[in-house]
């Protein structure tokens, strides 16, 4: 199972995407349109960017300290959280979405690739 | 030829970056560690512009922001000034902003 | 209000921290052993604030071009790295080892909503 269909398969999980790095193919599972799912590949894109960036710059005021390199990053508001773990990206619904699990997931599936392409 | 920018008021560094945001060529006063530091922030700084400009577009659904040709980070003593591949900093009480983005233009097409 | 020293009760807590508006840190609590440093914890801190302003314009184009709601405001930012992670929520974070991190609980925590 590809790890978009098992993130769109979680409770509370609304949609589970994919894009690239170079911001040119985008690909994702759930209750998106196409359009949708398109703005928040570019969204997403965007915050993994300036967040790896940001996360070099605090390397220099703790080498090695275990912030380097950036994995990922969540942004909750009062009914909807987005996260996003390398270049996957997942859309919550808070009332029925467990974060933690969310994160487990993308963390156990997606923690061996690099940073290199960013 | 970028070097020519020092001789406008303020100028302290110029930088040429790669699209790798590898220093290509620089100028000025600082260690050419810093340059290239320099020239790491103005090649990942372009592409959270380019990235929020694009994310303006998508929402506005105005024409006219991107691509970006340029940014300017103005802090209290100093401002750095970038357009293309090209990044300067600039002694704010010293330098013309304006001045220093239109040299910036005409040596980013070289 | 979120109190410091209970935040680092949270499972793999490093530090807990307090910041402004603009993101200078203030109070801040570091656990022993932590590699976290005053100036780390201050940059860290302007980093949240900076990544939640972003948030917040995403959020409000995205509700303003889609119609639908729940985005905004944002209330908080968390950023997993390599090894730790950092949840912050209003004025307050913490700082969570990623291997021991509940980011759910963190959540709750910062938001005054731990029973």
């Amino acid at each position: 199972m590809s790890v978009l269909a098992e993130l769109a398969a979680l409770p509370g999980v609304i949609a589970a995407g994919e894009y690239s790095y170079r911001g040119d193919r985008f690909s994702f599972k759930g209750d998106l349109d196409d359009e949708q799912a398109r703005m928040a590949s570019i969204m997403c894109r965007a915050t993994t960017m300036s967040v790896h960036m940001q996360v070099d710059i605090l390397n220099d005021f703790c080498k090695d300290c275990g912030l380097n390199p950036s994995a990922g990053w969540v942004v909750r508001g009062p009914g909807f959280t987005a996260c996003a773990y390398a270049n996957i990206f997942c859309f919550l619904d808070n009332s029925s979405a467990s974060l933690n699990d969310v994160m487990g997931l993308m963390r156990r599936r997606l923690r061996d690739r690099g940073d290199e392409l960013i | 030829m970028i070097r020519r920018a020092l001789a406008l008021d303020g100028v302290t560094v110029i930088c040429r970056f790669r699209d790798d945001g590898m220093l290509v060529e620089a100028y000025g006063l600082i260690a050419q560690e810093q340059m290239a530091g320099l020239a790491k922030f103005a090649y990942e700084y372009k592409r959270i512009v380019q990235g929020n400009a694009d994310q303006l577009s998508m929402f506005t659904q105005v024409a006219g922001w991107t691509p970006p040709r340029g940014w300017v980070v103005h802090g209290k003593a100093v401002a750095v000034c970038s357009v293309g591949n090209l990044v300067a900093l600039i002694n704010a009480d010293e330098g013309n902003v304006s001045e220093v983005m239109r040299e910036l233009d005409d040596l980013s097409h070289y | 209000m979120p109190d410091l020293d209970r935040l680092m009760e949270l499972p793999g807590a490093l530090a807990s921290f307090h910041f402004s508006d603009r993101g200078q840190l203030g109070d801040y609590r570091v656990a022993d052993g932590s590699p976290l440093e005053k100036n780390t914890l201050d940059m860290l801190c302007h980093m949240c604030v900076a990544n939640t302003c972003i948030g917040t314009m995403q959020a409000r184009g995205w509700e303003g071009l889609t119609g639908t709601k729940g985005f905004y405001p944002i209330e908080g930012f968390t950023l997993v790295g390599f090894e730790m992670s950092t949840v912050a929520v209003g004025n307050y974070g913490v700082v969570l080892r990623n291997e021991d991190a509940d980011y759910q609980g963190a959540y709750d925590a910062l938001a005054g909503q731990a029973s």
